[in-house]
């Protein structure tokens, strides 16, 4: 890799502007941050990757004032500095560009741009002529000139946003510019545009936080690296000094190559339970689309990064948005999947990522969330019947160890893991022959963790078939027989057990071949 | 008994103490009035304040499987002067018994009530649409319908028979709020007893995961709006027999007591949480003030201002509950 051409060879300032010591932060349980430290550089670019959850976003949650750390200092330029709100890491100068847009839609650009110091006239009234022409300076300055500062922000296109938010932040004189996968959605060309404003305002000295999955990114427009493993930083490099392989070894780590087991699992897979052929839920260019088996008693696991098209993936398969194009077979037979309830007569279940948002009603007992799909069960000619009810909750309980109080408590009285568990005893009340899950242990802390496997490999050596996606590796490596990597919506390469290993897998997803 | 219901449908001890909240608030109101006023305490002004609570009963009971589910219901006070337009030309269709025509009126009522519910469900569930709009215009087109078909003309001279079901009374309670709770109690065994009633939970709570567990959402929408329907068909029936008249201009403003009734009982207006038997006393928190605070000698419109606090007030404390219940 070649320093990118806009990097302009202005003097980096040697000093650090901002140093991190040793951050902690937990949610729960679970710990986000564990130990967190690097510095930046007056006027560097500075890369920060790491896997999903190795705690890049939650540190800069707690940069931009989102969030409060538990433990460890940080200082701004020789200055403690613990922001109470975005708006006070603002003052500081310090300004975060997020994935998620904050933009306005049905204001224009001027609007949107200048949305946090409108320019007043002597009367106190908005000053348009003065906005616009805020506004053009600031498009013009990162290059934007075919944008019209009175258009909406819905006439533009996701990239034209993206820099349009770029220009807005650069309005507040940040000294700190976190931008947080800004290229995720643009194009190649709009990439090269962004790394060409990203040097000029470098070269103004500004210094810039560049979180990306993308390492040829990173070697081309960053100075130096920090890499994040499971919430701790693992080091941070000059870019001369290092290479993209280097990186991925970072990441993986030592105690995750330890911690990984080969040996077979001592399961022999059955009969094709489902079949994708050329399952596509993206419109794209390379219209390969998505083709997999899936054996009773197998588990396959799905790894990638976020955006590679897991979770669109298993919501294809489940009708809950429907795949654009492709056939889905189940135990040989062509399965036509308008809702979910289609794919719940054909023996699968959907344990989701979300589990607040789409597995769970929080308001109400344990024992109405687990017998949800199946009511039948649970009730004569439509009358309910609690005593039944109560008793496939106890018993689905039991089989998951599941910590409760009463069965009709709410569920909302639950620990994550238990939680997690109610969502799983819905699903293995209807018996299915294929289970899907969406990352099965998201916000479980260790020991439910462990019971969820074991449950999982028990369902496995029951004859069930698993499809699991997982962002953590360890997890994946763990549980599955084979492993599929996605990236950008296509299926990258397949692993099998003996071949497991963590480095392998992100070269795949990271498309590092 | 608690856990029963627990177990049926998420009542929590705490969510009964709520409800037994508002019970109390209705007693201190009829504790204050029995004192504080001459009359509010007789038989005569009680079987009085239970014919006011009766049709703004009957819409609230279908109103609070709307609003159960997230939805809104604007068009019921629209849709009862259709229902009653609509029954008023059977019961007066000429050549008929007295009986048919009584029979025949009813099954109009309670058939354009439905029609007008199914078509608020469909549409707004088709098209994920937020009822508040949908029955917006329902409360228009129901309205015209009315006028249109009665030519703006009062209809009256009804069976004397189906005028004396309207007064009758048994042991001071008048047989139309004797329907009308009967109502509430059918409405409460649907809605804490059965899968249906449970949907309707459920959808109000966290759609999205309903509808993953494979249920047809859709269907159960659209049950609730035609409930709603139906009880503003119903209420129709009541209000021509009460007063031996059916008017296109019926109903105006009485989606909005109905709201409040719900409301002022702890429904949630997002949906999920709140009972029929809250919707019970929050119509009978809205009737007796109506009359104690006549009988007080507050004019009409101050009646209409208290209202109006008492409605914000619950509110406020239902924001309250809602965070309660989240921590």
């Amino acid at each position: 890799m070649t320093t990118h051409p806009y990097i302009l060879a202005t003097g980096v300032g040697r000093e650090d502007i901002l140093a991190v010591d040793n951050l902690g932060k937990s949610f729960g349980g679970v710990r986000a941050l564990n130990g967190v430290s690097f510095a930046l550089r007056q006027g560097e670019v500075h890369a920060l990757v790491g896997e999903n959850g190795a705690g890049k976003s939650t540190l800069i949650k707690i940069l931009s004032g989102a969030f409060r750390a538990d433990s460890g200092t940080i200082l701004l330029s020789g200055v403690p500095y613990t922001p109470s709100s975005p708006r006070d890491a603002k003052g500081c100068g310090l300004q975060v560009v997020h994935q998620e847009f904050n933009l306005l839609p049905d204001l224009t650009v001027a609007e949107n741009i200048c949305f946090e110091d409108f320019p007043r006239t002597k009367l106190g009234l908005l000053d348009r002529t003065a906005m616009n022409a805020k506004a053009r300076t600031a498009l013009d300055t990162i290059g934007l000139t075919d944008v019209n500062v009175r258009w909406p922000i819905s006439r533009l296109g996701i990239a034209q946003r993206q820099l349009v938010e770029i220009a807005r932040s650069l309005q507040s004189h940040s000294r700190i510019l976190i931008l947080d996968e800004p290229t995720a959605t643009l194009t190649q060309r709009e990439t090269v545009r962004l790394f060409g404003i990203i040097g000029d305002i470098r070269a103004q000295g500004v210094t810039v936080v560049f979180v990306t999955h993308h390492l040829d990114e990173v070697f081309a427009i960053c100075d130096r690296v920090t890499v994040f493993r499971s919430g701790e930083t693992v080091i941070t490099q000059d870019i001369a000094q290092t290479t993209p392989a280097e990186v991925v070894r970072h990441m993986v780590g030592r105690e995750l190559q330890a911690e990984m087991s080969t040996d077979a699992t001592g399961r022999s897979p059955g009969a094709v339970a489902l079949e994708l052929r050329r399952l596509q839920t993206m419109p794209s260019r390379d219209a390969a689309g998505v083709s997999l088996l899936l054996r009773y008693g197998e588990i396959l696991g799905i790894a990638g990064l976020v955006g590679a098209g897991r979770t669109e993936l298993l919501r294809a398969i489940f009708g809950v948005d429907p795949a654009r194009s492709g056939t889905v077979l189940r135990d040989g037979i062509e399965l036509v999947v308008r809702a979910p309830v289609d794919a719940i007569a054909a023996g699968i279940g959907f344990v989701t990522e979300d589990r607040k948002d789409e597995g769970l009603i929080l308001s109400m007992p344990i024992a109405a969330n687990v017998s949800l799909a199946s009511m039948d069960k649970v009730s004569a000619k439509g009358i309910l019947l609690a005593k039944q009810e109560a008793e496939i909750a106890k018993k689905g309980g039991a089989r998951l160890h599941l910590k409760y109080g009463r069965i009709e408590d709410l569920v909302s009285s639950l620990s994550g893991g238990n939680q997690q568990k109610v969502v799983l005893a819905k699903w293995l009340e209807r018996g299915p022959r294929v289970l899907m899950l969406d990352e099965p242990t998201r916000g479980v802390d260790v020991g439910a963790k462990a019971e969820i496997y074991t449950i999982l490999r028990g369902l496995a050596d029951q004859g069930v078939a698993l499809l699991i996606v997982s962002s953590e590796l360890p997890e994946l490596m763990a549980l599955s027989d084979r492993i599929i990597v996605l990236a950008d919506h296509q299926i990258r390469g397949e692993l099998a057990r003996p071949h497991f290993s963590a480095e392998r897998i992100l070269q795949l997803a990271y498309n590092q071949h | 008994m608690t856990s029963t219901s627990a177990t049926t449908n998420g009542f929590s001890v705490q969510r009964i103490l709520n409800s037994a909240g508002i019970g109390i608030a209705l007693l201190a109101l009829v504790v204050f009035f029995s004192v504080y006023t001459e009359h509010f305490l007789t038989a005569a002004n009680l079987t009085n304040i239970l014919t006011q609570v009766t049709i703004n009963l009957a819409l609230a009971v279908g109103m609070t499987f709307v609003i159960l589910i997230g939805g809104i219901d604007l068009s019921v006070g629209s849709v009862l002067a259709l229902a009653a337009t609509v029954a008023g030309m059977a019961i007066t269709l000429p050549g008929i018994s007295p009986t048919s025509a009584i029979l025949l009126a009813m099954l109009a009522a309670v058939i354009a009530g439905s029609v007008c519910g199914v078509a608020n469900g469909v549409i707004s569930a088709h098209w994920r649409l937020p009822s508040f709009i949908i029955t917006l215009g329902m409360l228009n087109i129901a309205r015209g319908a009315a006028l249109t078909a009665s030519n703006a003309q009062t209809i009256y001279s009804f069976p004397p028979a189906f005028n004396a079901f309207g007064s009758a009374q048994i042991a001071g309670i008048p047989l139309v709020f004797a329907v009308v709770l009967l109502l509430v109690g059918i409405a409460w065994f649907v809605l804490t007893r059965t899968v249906f009633g449970r949907m309707i939970y459920a959808i109000g709570s966290n759609e999205e995961a309903v509808r993953l567990a494979g249920h047809p959402v859709f269907r159960y929408k659209v049950a609730a709006f035609t409930i709603c329907g139906l009880t503003a068909g119903i209420a129709a029936i009541i209000y021509m027999a009460r007063l031996n008249i059916s008017s296109p201009i019926a109903g105006i403003g009485f989606e909005l007591n109905a709201i409040a009734a719900v409301i002022i009982g702890g429904t949630s207006l997002n949906g999920g949480r709140g009972s029929v038997i809250g919707t019970l006393i929050g119509a009978f928190i809205i009737g007796v003030l109506a009359n104690g605070l006549i009988l007080l000698g507050l004019t009409d419109f101050m009646r209409q201002m208290i209202t109006g606090i008492v409605i914000i007030v619950a509110v406020i404390l239902d924001h309250y509950r809602a965070k309660l219940s989240a921590s």
